[in-house]
C-alpha cells in the first residue's frame, strides 16, 4: 500500500485532500475561516482576527453576524492550507446566485464573495451570493427533497425552501402515555415526556422540523450533535424571534452570553457538548 | 423489509402498511409519507423480548414500533451502521447495537447456563449490565451500530477466534462460546479486571468485531 | 507482516516472532498468543497539556506468538510507515504498534517558550521494520523541503521523519471587535527535508487557535 504524499504543488486547490480534509489556495485572495480548523499550512498566510482595523471593509460586506466575531479569523495571503474539523467530513459547496442556510456549527469557512448573516432560525448562519464554501458533517451530508420531516439533531441545513417549522408528533406523545396539547407545548420539550424517550433528552420522534415547498435539505447521519456554535444574540426587540421579552430566564446562555431560545427538542449546549 | 445503506453511517428503510419494523429510539433522522413511531412500553413482542427493551441503555422503554407508508433513515450518534441479512438462521448480537430490524424476525434472549450465558457473564463483568444476550432469528434484515465499523472473521472448527468482550458486536452460525485468557494477558490488564478475558469463539460462523474497544 | 484490515484495523500475522502495541489494544487473534506488558514510551506534547490519556503514561505490551492478531485503538485510523534505518518521531499517543525489530525511545527536545510550559517530548521509533501510527481521521503526508516549509497545528500533529528541524512558532494575534481573546496560537514550524504526518482533527489542543 502506498499513501500519497503531498507537498504545494500537489495537493488540491480547493478540493478535498481525502473525506476529512480540505485544501485551500490562496493567491493574494482571503477566506473567512472559524478558528481551530486550519491544520497546517504552506506559504505566506497571515491569520487575523476580523475585529483586525485592515478587515474592516471585507467585514462590512461579507460578515454580518457581529456577536459571532470572536470565532472567526480572515486568512490571508499566498499558498495552501488544510481544514479539517475533528476527523468530521468536510466537503465544499458552490453557491451560485444562491442561498444557503446551515447550521453555525457546522460551518468552516467561505470566501468572501459570499455574505454570511445570522438566519431567523436560531442556531443557523446563512449564506448569500456566489462563491464556495466548507462545511463539516458527522458522516456524508445526505441530500433530500422536501416535503420531509427531520430529527433537529440530523439537521445540517437547507438550500432554497422556504424555513423549516415544527412538527410535534401527536400520536407519539400520546402512544408514550403522554397527555398530548393538555399542558401545551411546554411540557412536551421539558417535563415527563423526555423522561420516557431514552437517553439523554427529548427523541426525534416526538418532535421535527418539517420542510414543505421546492428546495433541498441537507441531512448528517447522526442525531448527536456536533457542539454547537453560538451565533450571537439577536436585537431585543419586538417582532425578533428570540429576541423579545419573556426568554430571560430560561433556556441556557451561549458562550458569549446570547438569550437563545432553547427548542423543545433540543439539548442544552453543555449537554450537546459533553454529549459527543 | 430492507435496509438501503445510504453511507456507512446512514440507512434508509422503506415502511409499508403491514409491515412493522422496530428501531432504537431516538435513531429516527428523518422520514417521508405517513410513517408512526410508538414507544414500546412492553418492549417488541413482549414476554421475553421485553428484556431486549430493559437492556437498551438501562431504560425501560428503548424501543420503538415503526409503522406506515414511507421511508425512514436511521443513524445514531455518529456511529458506523453494518446491515446484517438474515436467512433462515440467528444473529446473537448486544441489544444495545441493535439500530433497527425487520419486524418479523422473531426476537429471544439467552440467558446465563444457557450458551448466551456465558457471553452474558462476560459482559456482565465488563460492563456491569445484564447477563443475557439478544437472538434475532428468520428471514429479515438487522441494522447493527459498531464504533468504527465492523470487520467479519470467519471462524472454522480448525481455527477458534478470540476476541476482546469490548470489540465483540455480534456472531451468527453454529458457534460455541466461552471465556479464555491469553498467556500473560490477565497480568498485563490486572487480574481483578473485566477485561483479563477473551471470548473464545469456536465451531463455524461468523463474527462481528468493532475496531475500538470502547463500548457504545 | 503488518496489513490493514479495513483502515481502522491492523492486522498481524506471526510466525514465534513478537512486535510491540500499545496496551489493550488487541482486539481479537487466532492461534496463539502471548502477552507481556513493558514499561517505557514517552509522554507525547499533546499528552502532557491534555487528558487523552487521562493522566496514564503510555505503556506497551509485547505480544509473542503464532497466528493473525488484530489491533484496534478506538476507531482510529491506522498508518503504516515503513523505516530503513531512518527515525521516525511520533507523538506517543499515535503510536499503535511497531515490529519488535526497531527501537523505541523519547527525546526531549526542549522548551520553546511556549506559555503553556510544553516540552516537545516525542517517542522516536528507529531502525528496519513497519511501524503502524494511529491518528484522529486519516493522515494527510506532507513533504517539506528547504523552500518549501511548512506550519502545523500541534493538535494536529502526529509525526514526522526525516532530517527536519522544528520549532514553536507562535505570533498569531486576534483582535475582536470586542478587544477579547487577543489570545495567542502556537503552531509548530518544520524546515528541512522531510515528511510530516497531520490528522484531519484538533482535537487535543490548547495550543492552536487558528
Amino acid at each position: 500500500m502506498t499513501v500519497p504524499v503531498f507537498d504545494p504543488a500537489t495537493l488540491p486547490a480547493d478540493g478535498n485532500v481525502n473525506p476529512y480534509t480540505f485544501c485551500v489556495e490562496l493567491q493574494g485572495s482571503q477566506w473567512f475561516l472559524q478558528k481551530g480548523k486550519m491544520i497546517a499550512y504552506y506559504g505566506q498566510i497571515e491569520f487575523n482576527g476580523i475585529g483586525h482595523g485592515a478587515l474592516e471593509r471585507l467585514v462590512r460586506t461579507s460578515f454580518h453576524s457581529p456577536l459571532h466575531a470572536g470565532d472567526w479569523v480572515v486568512a490571508q495571503g499566498s499558498g495552501k492550507m488544510l481544514l479539517a474539523d475533528r476527523a468530521f467530513d468536510v466537503n465544499s459547496f458552490d453557491l451560485d446566485d444562491g442561498n444557503l442556510t446551515i447550521r453555525a456549527g457546522n460551518l468552516l469557512a467561505y470566501q468572501p464573495s459570499l455574505a454570511l448573516k445570522q438566519s431567523i432560525v436560531p442556531g443557523f448562519l446563512t449564506l448569500i451570493g456566489t462563491g464556495k464554501f466548507v462545511a463539516a458533517s458527522n458522516g456524508p451530508v445526505v441530500f433530500m427533497e422536501p416535503p420531509m420531516r427531520v430529527d433537529p439533531q440530523a439537521l445540517v441545513g437547507w438550500a432554497d425552501c422556504p424555513s423549516p417549522c415544527h412538527h410535534y408528533d401527536h400520536g407519539y406523545v400520546r402512544r408514550a402515555g403522554g397527555t398530548p396539547w393538555s399542558s401545551g407545548v411546554e411540557s412536551l420539550g421539558a417535563g415527563g415526556l423526555r423522561a420516557m424517550t431514552g437517553i439523554g433528552g427529548a427523541s426525534g420522534e416526538e418532535h421535527q422540523f418539517e420542510f414543505v415547498g421546492a428546495g433541498t435539505v441537507l441531512l448528517q447521519s447522526s442525531e448527536t450533535l456536533m457542539p454547537e456554535q453560538a451565533t450571537g444574540a439577536v436585537p431585543h426587540e419586538p417582532g425578533v424571534p428570540g429576541g423579545g421579552a419573556g426568554h430571560g430566564g430560561t433556556g441556557g446562555q451561549g458562550p458569549l452570553g446570547s438569550g437563545m431560545p432553547r427548542m423543545p427538542g433540543q439539548l442544552g449546549d453543555l449537554q450537546r457538548r459533553f454529549g459527543l | 423489509m430492507p435496509f438501503r445503506e445510504v453511507n456507512s453511517k446512514m440507512v434508509e428503510a422503506t415502511v409499508r402498511p403491514g409491515q412493522t419494523m422496530y428501531s432504537q429510539r431516538g435513531a429516527m433522522l428523518g422520514y417521508r409519507g405517513e410513517v408512526s413511531f410508538t414507544p414500546n412500553l412492553q418492549g417488541g413482542q413482549g414476554g421475553l423480548a421485553s428484556m431486549i427493551g430493559r437492556r437498551v441503555a438501562n431504560e425501560a422503554t428503548p424501543l420503538m414500533t415503526v409503522e406506515g407508508d414511507g421511508t425512514v433513515l436511521f443513524g445514531h450518534g455518529g456511529h458506523h451502521v453494518h446491515v446484517v441479512q438474515l436467512a433462515g438462521e440467528t444473529l446473537y448480537v448486544e441489544a444495545d447495537r441493535l439500530l433497527a430490524f425487520d419486524g418479523t424476525l422473531r426476537q429471544g434472549t439467552m440467558f446465563m447456563g444457557s450458551q448466551g450465558g456465558v457471553m452474558g457473564m462476560v459482559r456482565g463483568q465488563v460492563t456491569g449490565q445484564g447477563l443475557f444476550t439478544t437472538t434475532l432469528q428468520g428471514h429479515g434484515a438487522v441494522a447493527v451500530m459498531a464504533h468504527g465499523g465492523v470487520f467479519e472473521l470467519q471462524v472454522t472448527p480448525q481455527r477458534p477466534v478470540h476476541v476482546d468482550p469490548q470489540a465483540y458486536v455480534a456472531h451468527r452460525g453454529d458457534l460455541r462460546n466461552k471465556l479464555s485468557t491469553a498467556l500473560g494477558w490477565r497480568d498485563m490488564v490486572g487480574r481483578g479486571s473485566g477485561e483479563a478475558f477473551q471470548l473464545e469463539l469456536s465451531g463455524s460462523g461468523t463474527v462481528y468485531v468493532q475496531a475500538s474497544e470502547e463500548k457504545l | 507482516m503488518f496489513r490493514l484490515q479495513g483502515s481502522k484495523v491492523l492486522a498481524v500475522e506471526m510466525t514465534g516472532d513478537s512486535v510491540h502495541a500499545k496496551n489493550g489494544s488487541m482486539v481479537a487473534y487466532d492461534g496463539e498468543m502471548a502477552f507481556k506488558k513493558l514499561s517505557g514510551g514517552g509522554e507525547g506534547l499533546r499528552g502532557m497539556v491534555t487528558r487523552r490519556l487521562t493522566g496514564e503514561q503510555m505503556t506497551l505490551m509485547e505480544v509473542k506468538g503464532r497466528g493473525t492478531c488484530w489491533f484496534a485503538d478506538r476507531a482510529s485510523e491506522i498508518n503504516l510507515v515503513s523505516l530503513r534505518g531512518d527515525k521516525l518521531h511520533v507523538e506517543s499517543s499515535n503510536l499503535l504498534a511497531t515490529d519488535a525489530g526497531l527501537r523505541t525511545g523519547t527525546t526531549f527536545t526542549g522548551l520553546r517558550g511556549a506559555s503553556q510550559g510544553n516540552g516537545l517530548f516525542t517517542t522516536t521509533v528507529e531502525g528496519h521494520g513497519q511501524a503502524a501510527l494511529i491518528s484522529d481521521g486519516p493522515a494527510v503526508v506532507l513533504r517539506v523541503t528547504p523552500q518549501y516549509p511548512l506550519s502545523v497545528d500541534p493538535g494536529a500533529y502526529v509525526a514526522h521523519q526525516g532530517e527536519l528541524r522544528q520549532s514553536l512558532q507562535s505570533g498569531v494575534t486576534f483582535r475582536t471587535f470586542f478587544g477579547e481573546g487577543g489570545g495567542e496560537a502556537f503552531q509548530m514550524r518544520f524546515e528541512g527535508d522531510g515528511l510530516v504526518y497531520v490528522q484531519p482533527s484538533e482535537r487535543n489542543t490548547v495550543a492552536g487557535d487558528v
